[in-house]
């Protein structure tokens, strides 16, 4: 029975119409994926109002294709301009960037894209073959564990990107926790910070905060040094090199791929946070003379996060075809998409139309092969574009950054907010304080807020649950030994030893 | 000459732009419609919206676009449509949950009153509770309220969400409190159901219909006034079948239109009647809302400030005696019936 769906699949999937419409949506999808300030999410969306009146299985191949253009060709701009296109790359260019700067921008380029597509595909494989299971582990989050992952996400960001000194990392984490505060919460529906202004109220915008602190000190440390023939050169894909390191880095693959899964089924935390978990395993537990060149052009951490962040489509996807529910803010708009040409994902979808599991997932395969391709076709042409004078582009940067920044709610609040944080970004990072943690914590932020308190609110105000449930132990373990060792307790521990 | 010119140049601009305002006021619609849905993608909300806008647009001969502007709990879109220009070309769809209660949360000073609305669907709330848990019947959960004084948990999408009403409704049978516990939206509470993190959810029916039927949860009643059958041999019961004495509250529910502010000119506003009308016998929205399980409950412009003034009093005193609005209705003209 099931052959029998994925061939039909197939032949949909082949048409050429579909196929035309698939390999457009990508190519979409990737410039959207590019360009900072236009987002996965947003892509959906807009692509959901165009396919409105186009056949069923068309719009929804051309939907998920989309979905993966745009989560994949975030690295690209993270790679070759240090400015992440989506959220869910921010973590790319830890290693991406650097990587171009040594002239390896092609390789760096094609490790990600490749890896991108191996994730996704890994991801395919697990939603066909375990979503069931996969749905009841999503529903051992609760409230507990919903805010100590939180907790953990932010730290493990820190950790990485302030490698010198993670405390800067927190602090800057903990700077995008207090923003996430502004605007009505989400337990008492109370406005803070908000001073009777409405743009307030609605809480600052994810978006905007990402362009600006991003965007600002590329553009400014552009114009302040001579830095032109940075990466005017990216060096050829090294198809052959790239290859043999993934096929080296198997483990890693494998491991991320099975992170970004278990990331995109929790509902609430999406690509991003897969990303830098993916990023953190691989780093804490290569070898020890390894771990000092993360950070500084290492491929192996390029690796862990494409991979990570492309598996988590699948993994989003798993809660919305068996509970209705999205497990990250795309998936959102695809099940709306979903709902809109009448499919009815949700506890009922394997009985009323079982074959939609298996169109799904292939037309999802197939996505991520198309992605590949146009993906490192295109990239022949950005590392053109943004491999000219760096003074010429980034104005052109800067125009998109207030354009984007624009689009998102069409209201021009957004775009000062971009601005405010841009002109934070420029201090924070001249202070050398890293901006992705900040970031994260604007992400996380409502998550963390909102857990604790509707768990304290069910445990009648105990922190009892948190010590009694096993995956609540598990993270506070984890987020433990990592303060420790961060505030060096282990290194002094050690040294005692030896003094003895 | 160059000077000349480019005066020339300006006042031909000028001409034109007058002349194309003047033929946009003769037939309205002759570009294309935005509809704001001040919450994002993929809601209750939005999805009507799309639905009846694809089927509006066909009858006006344009296309309406949907603008997603989230936040603020649906306060910050609708403020949007109500501070720009009134020309028929921004339309605002809303729950009338959120939109009457505005002013009551200080939001904005203007009501209902001030806006043109075409009603279309009305979603019932459903008391659902987990697959495993104890209470088997509406009066179970009733009981073990009035056992446990605010100790049975409720999980809703928010204040002032369809949830909340429904809750504050078991509220008013039982007599004795919940304990409200909020969450990011009815998907997020609606997992909790699922997961045994709270008690019961009184939120949409929509939003578990299919998990009703394939057993996951336990449907215990509808705050419709009537028993709703949502697949063969499935009958929710209606609450009054158990306490009659709250009928006068249902039916309690989510109710979602179209709306513009007033002033639009009457020729233009006829031409978005007949749309509505056309929109609301659509094949293709019938069987959106179908699925969905609402109820297609058209009225339109002439009599849906009547209907309002009803609805208005019933939900905005619901909130303000929960304690969750700050502002007395009776201050906008709202008065208690």
């Amino acid at each position: 029975m099931a052959f029998e769906y994925i061939g039909t699949a197939f032949m949909t999937a082949l048409q050429p119409f579909n196929l035309l419409v698939m390999f457009l949506s990508t190519l979409v999808g990737l410039v959207m994926g590019v360009l900072p300030g236009l987002s996965a999410t947003m892509a959906i969306a807009l692509l959901t109002g165009l396919t409105y009146n186009f056949p069923t299985q068309t719009a929804i191949i051309s939907l998920l294709a989309i979905y993966v253009g745009s989560i994949s060709g975030g690295c690209q701009s993270a790679i070759l301009l240090n400015i992440p296109g989506t959220p869910a790359s921010a973590a790319t260019a830890l290693d991406g960037h650097p990587m171009a700067i040594q002239g390896k921008g092609g390789l760096a380029i094609f490790l990600a894209t490749t890896c991108s597509c191996i994730g996704t595909l890994l991801s395919v494989v697990f939603v066909m073959t375990l979503t069931p299971l996969l749905t009841s582990l999503a529903l051992k989050f609760t409230s507990w564990e919903f805010f100590l992952l939180s907790i953990f996400g932010i730290l493990i960001c820190g950790t990485i990107t302030a490698q010198a000194e993670p405390i800067k990392g927190w602090i800057s984490g903990i700077l995008g926790l207090i923003v996430a505060m502004v605007g009505l919460d989400t337990v008492d529906t109370i406005a803070r910070f908000s001073y009777g202004n409405v743009n307030l109220m609605s809480g600052i915008q994810l978006i905007p905060v990402m362009i600006g602190l991003f965007g600002f000190p590329e553009i400014v440390r552009v114009f302040k040094r001579n830095l032109d023939e940075e990466i005017t050169k990216a060096s050829k894909f090294e198809v052959k090199k790239g290859f043999s390191l993934i096929g080296k880095r198997i483990g890693t693959v494998i491991r991320s791929a099975c992170i970004g899964v278990g990331v995109g089924i929790i509902p609430g935390v999406g690509e991003d946070t897969a990303g830098w978990l993916s990023y953190w395993s691989t780093k804490s537990l290569a070898p020890k003379e390894e771990k000092d060149t993360f950070g500084k052009g290492n491929p192996h951490g390029v690796i862990a996060v494409e991979t990570g962040n492309n598996a988590c489509i699948g993994g989003a996807i798993i809660p919305v075809l068996s509970l209705a529910v999205p497990g990250s803010a795309p998936a959102a708009v695809l099940l709306a998409a979903f709902l809109m040409h009448g499919y009815r994902p949700g506890p009922l979808l394997m009985t009323e139309s079982p074959e939609f599991l298996y169109n799904v997932c292939i037309y999802l395969a197939l996505a991520s092969f198309s992605m590949w391709l146009i993906a490192l076709l295109l990239s022949k042409a950005t590392v053109r574009i943004l491999g000219v004078n760096k003074k010429y582009l980034m104005p052109i940067v800067y125009v998109l950054c207030v354009i984007g920044s624009y689009l998102i709610n069409y209201n021009l609040f957004d775009v000062k907010v971009m601005f405010v944080f841009g002109l934070l970004g420029v201090v924070l990072t001249s202070m050398k304080f890293p901006p992705a943690p900040f970031l994260l914590g604007v992400i996380l932020g409502p998550m963390l807020d909102s857990n604790l308190r509707r768990a304290l609110k069910l445990s009648n105000g105990s922190f009892a649950p948190l010590f009694t449930r096993p995956i609540c132990i598990f993270f506070l373990i984890l987020i433990v030994f990592m303060i420790l060792a961060q505030l060096g307790v282990f290194k002094f521990l050690k040294g005692k030893r030896i003094a003895d | 000459m160059k000077k000349a010119l480019s005066v020339l140049l300006v006042l031909a601009l000028v001409c034109t732009s007058v002349f194309a305002q003047g033929q946009q006021e003769s037939n309205y619609p002759n570009k294309n419609i935005n509809m704001t849905v001040p919450y994002g993608a993929g809601g209750t909300t939005d999805l009507t919206a799309r639905a009846l806008a694809n089927a509006m647009g066909k009858d006006l001969g344009v296309t309406i676009n949907i603008v997603n502007t989230a936040g603020a709990g649906g306060s910050a879109g609708t403020l949007n449509v109500q501070n720009a220009r009134v020309d028929g070309y921004s339309l605002l769809a809303n729950g009338m949950l959120a939109f009457v209660t505005m002013p009551i949360n200080g939001y904005t000073d203007k009501t209902f009153r001030d806006w043109d609305v075409w009603i279309a669907t009305y979603a019932p709330n459903v008391i659902v509770v987990p697959k495993n848990s104890p209470y088997n019947t509406i009066q179970d959960l009733i009981e073990a309220m009035r056992a446990n004084p605010g100790q049975i948990t409720a999980g809703t999408a928010g204040i002032g969400s369809g949830g909340h009403f429904g809750a504050e409704i078991i509220k008013q049978v039982a007599g004795v409190d919940y304990k409200h516990i909020t969450y990011a939206g009815g998907g997020p509470a609606f997992t909790a159901t699922l997961s045994g993190e709270v008690d019961f959810c009184p939120q949409l029916l929509a939003e578990y219909k299919d998990a009703i039927i394939s057993g996951d949860v336990k449907a215990l009643c509808t705050l419709s006034d009537k028993p709703i059958t949502i697949a063969e041999g499935i009958t929710i019961p209606s609450i009054a079948e158990f306490y009659p004495e709250v009928a006068p509250l249902l039916p309690m529910g989510e109710v979602t239109g179209i709306l513009l502010p007033k002033g639009l000119d009457e020729a233009s506003l006829q031409k978005l009647d007949h749309a509505f009308e056309v929109a609301i016998q659509d094949p293709a929205f019938l069987e959106f809302c179908e699925s969905r399980s609402f109820e297609v409950t058209p009225v339109g412009r002439a009599d849906s400030q009547a209907y309002l003034e009803e609805f208005a009093s019933k939900v905005c005193y619901i909130l303000y005696d929960a304690g969750a609005a700050p502002i007395d209705p009776a201050q906008f003209g709202i008065e208690r019936l």
